[in-house]
């Protein structure tokens, strides 16, 4: 039997030391967490009494003796390095670590790779510095071997090769990000990425002037390499593609965007040497055909995205010759955006194949009909977003079962599916979690859709409220971002009820739809992009954010806009408005397409009946 | 094993004060819920010596685990995410960490010994905002600490990283 006190203080050096961010002097940390080997034990307890010899820690018994020494040893100082680098690590204004820095040399030390780990290159008085800083002979540290994290992004108008020469000294750097730096080009970043063997991510999106030879150094030099985004780099060659897949093994996440230069050939090796990918977005490679797509499914077991937009080369074949045994369980977001040349069948093989799709992006594949989308009802609570604009062929049959099937969707975008009525949209109201629904140019729908979104708070579950909203005897519809552009038939009676119960509406687009083309109206209506016509000017009608607010209390004022109502509608709409206070003001305007991740909340007001 | 609410463990402290505490209080510290997974309940019969806390460093301990013993314990792996520049402290740890400042590193070291990140966590943080926004010298001040830099050194510093300085 082992006694308590040794036991522990093994277990003490394996477990405890904290240590926030890079550690340079790696003096007290063990190497090993979970083998307390016997050997070892005997330096660890000695360690702690060696290390801890300015602190009452590790002097058990000589209580006076401590008490003693904390008179002349002031607390601080007896703290071990990696208590203050968890304490310095808390700061994040450079002033902050840099008076740090100049407290005393124990402090200097644990502070300066904190202050130096991600430079502010933010202003080119900084970069000035910065550079003057790395250049100089004599440096009080080695500044550069602090340097993990460069980003160039914010001065990437102005920056050239000569702003980045005196950058390259710096060998551990593991995220370079160079977003949008037109004036790079290969000499400098060759210089960059030459014997930087630490790099974990390098983004030179937009950094036209880069080709292969870049690339042949970064394969050459960065083998742990885990991020690329070259998106928008069309001089780069497939070769040196081929040589950065079979070199950087380790990759994971592969952004390619608009590189329309790409072929099959590098898609493969990247599919053939990368198993480890997680992420690969090939938007717009317009040359990407079948199999590098089967491939990167077969090959990449971990695979959870997917974004294959605009490939429009891709036919079913890419899915059908996917091995029938195999399946896909990380795959979570696929987006096929215009890769119009798919059928139904590609459709069911990947829904077979990939149950736990949460993500899916068919819009603008023509050919789909209602098969596809009762394929992907098969996905039941696991879809989460599910955009089919453009799919002109879809019916109500089809959305009305998918509705039944996945009541977790919480976005839906079924844009210039003409064939849809009322019956499919007073369904989709009814989806618990929904935030936003696109039915533009769905010119068969009527008030009467409007009426059901604007009701379905009555239908929401208690799982909607969460502890920070108001008001959780009444559950609030869940409702967001609403865009009913072109629905002619709609009226203002029924978003007037629209606007007052779904008090967290951010965005309502109603462009084109003639009783909202009205002036009392615009003041509340974003301004229309730039490049619009005189026309689209002239039917442009959206609210977001304010304008929400701003529109609600303007249609609240009119006494006439609630006039043809029935008396129910009526007391919905105005208790609605009374709630309003509450909700005003805080919404800002969401206008990125974000992704829905919040899981499921039940929160303490779970369970709580109504 | 089953940890029932009303399971109670002595500790002991290196002034020789035997505590007892509930076992879900206890383990809050991982050392000492490491310790009981390894050496099993009959381990927990026995008085535990905590030998590098004192008694009045360990009640304080204790009182902030009481506190927290509901808190939903983090991911092992969540370190990159707990070191989230962000000094913002839930009230009730405020008003805890409102002790003198002798007290304060005492709760440090003895939360980084048993290893309660998130205690450790609290007095990192709090310690931080008691940094923000002075000067060297008012930290010096603070924390009484002595300049062992030359005034040439301090300026080579100072120099070398005023990119820090620019706004």
């Amino acid at each position: 039997m082992r006694g308590l006190v040794p036991r522990m203080a093994a277990i003490s050096t394996a477990n405890a030391p904290y240590r926030a961010s890079p550690d340079p002097e790696g003096d007290s940390q063990s190497s090993s967490s979970n083998s307390p080997a016997r050997q070892d034990y005997e330096e660890s307890d000695f360690y702690t009494g060696n290390n801890d010899s300015q602190s009452s820690i590790g002097v058990p018994t000589f209580q006076d003796m401590a008490v003693s020494r904390e008179v002349c040893e002031p607390p601080a100082n007896r703290l071990p390095p990696e208590v203050l680098i968890s304490i310095l690590s808390k700061l994040s204004a450079p002033l902050d670590l840099l008076n740090c820095m100049s407290v005393s040399k124990a402090w200097a030390r644990n502070s300066v790779d904190l202050l130096w780990h991600r430079p502010a290159c933010t202003n080119w008085n900084k970069h000035g510095f910065i550079c003057r800083t790395l250049s100089s002979p004599n440096p009080y540290f080695a500044y550069r071997d602090f340097i993990k994290r460069l980003n160039l992004a914010t001065l990437a108008d102005t920056v050239n090769d000569g702003s980045v020469i005196p950058l390259s000294v710096c060998t551990r750097i593991e995220r370079l990000t160079l977003t949008s730096c037109k004036g790079i080009t290969d000499s400098g970043l060759i210089g960059l990425l030459t014997d930087s063997s630490h790099l974990l991510a390098l983004d030179i999106s937009g950094d036209k002037q880069i080709t292969a030879a870049s690339m042949i150094v970064l394969a050459e030099n960065c083998p742990r390499l885990q991020g690329l985004n070259i998106s928008s780099c069309e001089n780069i060659s497939n070769e040196a593609m081929i040589a950065v897949a079979e070199n950087c093994r380790y990759i994971k996440r592969l952004k390619l965007n608009n590189c329309k230069q790409l072929d099959d050939s590098s898609i493969l090796a990247f599919a053939k040497n990368c198993r480890n990918i997680l992420e690969i977005d090939l938007h717009q490679c317009q040359m990407i055909r079948d199999q590098p797509v089967t491939e990167l499914l077969v090959n990449g077991l971990t695979l959870r995205e997917l974004r294959l937009a605009n490939c429009d080369l891709i036919t079913d074949a890419a899915f059908l010759n996917l091995p029938l045994h195999q399946t896909y369980e990380h795959l979570r977001i696929l987006d096929l955006t215009s890769c119009s040349r798919l059928t139904d069948r590609a459709i069911e093989m990947i829904i077979d194949v990939a149950p736990r799709l949460r993500n899916l992006v068919f819009a603008k594949c023509k050919n789909l009909t209602d098969v596809a989308v009762n394929a992907i009802s098969k996905l039941g609570k696991n879809l989460h977003y599910l955009h089919l604009g453009h799919c002109g062929q879809i019916t109500d049959d089809a959305v009305i079962k998918l509705v039944a099937s996945c009541n977790r969707i919480r976005y839906i975008d079924l844009g210039c599916c003409t064939h849809l009525t009322d019956r499919s949209v007073t369904k989709l109201a009814s989806l618990p979690k929904l935030r936003r629904i696109g039915l533009v140019k769905c010119s068969q729908i009527t008030d009467a859709s409007v009426y059901a979104l604007a009701q379905s708070r009555a239908r929401a579950h208690d799982q909607n409220v969460r502890p920070g909203d108001r008001f959780p005897h009444h559950p609030v519809s869940s409702l967001e971002r609403v865009h009913l552009s072109y629905c002619t038939n709609l009226t203002l009676d029924s978003i007037v009820i629209l606007l007052n119960n779904c008090l967290k509406l951010t965005h309502l687009s109603l462009t084109g739809v003639v009783a909202f083309l009205r002036p009392d109206l615009e003041p509340y209506c974003r301004e229309a992009p730039a490049e619009f016509t005189e026309h689209q000017r002239n039917v442009f009608c959206v609210f977001s954010g304010v304008g929400v607010t701003g529109l609600r209390r303007h249609l609240n004022s009119i006494p006439n806009a609630l006039g043809d109502m029935d008396d129910d509608q009526t007391m919905t709409g105005m208790m609605g408005a009374a709630a309003l206070n509450a909700a005003d003001e805080e919404d800002g305007d969401a206008d990125g397409d974000e992704e829905l991740e919040d899981g499921d909340n039940t929160g303490p007001f779970g369970g709580m009946a109504t | 094993m089953s940890s029932t609410d009303d399971q109670t463990i002595t500790l002991v402290s290196n002034d020789n004060v035997s505590i007892p505490v509930a076992l879900k209080v206890a383990e809050r510290s991982m050392l000492i819920k490491n310790m009981l997974e390894d050496i099993g309940e009959s381990a927990m019969e026995s008085p535990i010596p905590i030998p590098n806390v004192n008694e009045q460093v360990l009640k304080k301990v204790i009182e902030w685990c009481e506190h927290h013993k509901d808190d939903p314990a983090t991911a092992a792996d969540d370190d990159s995410d707990s070191r989230k520049k962000t000094t913002d402290i839930e009230e009730w740890d405020q008003k805890f960490m409102q002790v003198d400042q002798e007290m304060l590193f005492e709760i440090i070291l003895a939360s980084n010994y048993l290893d309660i990140k998130p205690l450790l966590d609290v007095g990192c943080k709090t310690v931080a905002n008691m940094i923000k926004g002075k000067s060297p010298e008012e930290i010096r001040k603070t924390f009484n600490i002595t300049n062992d830099f030359t005034p040439e050194e301090e300026e080579q510093i100072r120099r070398e990283n005023e990119w820090a300085e620019d706004r």
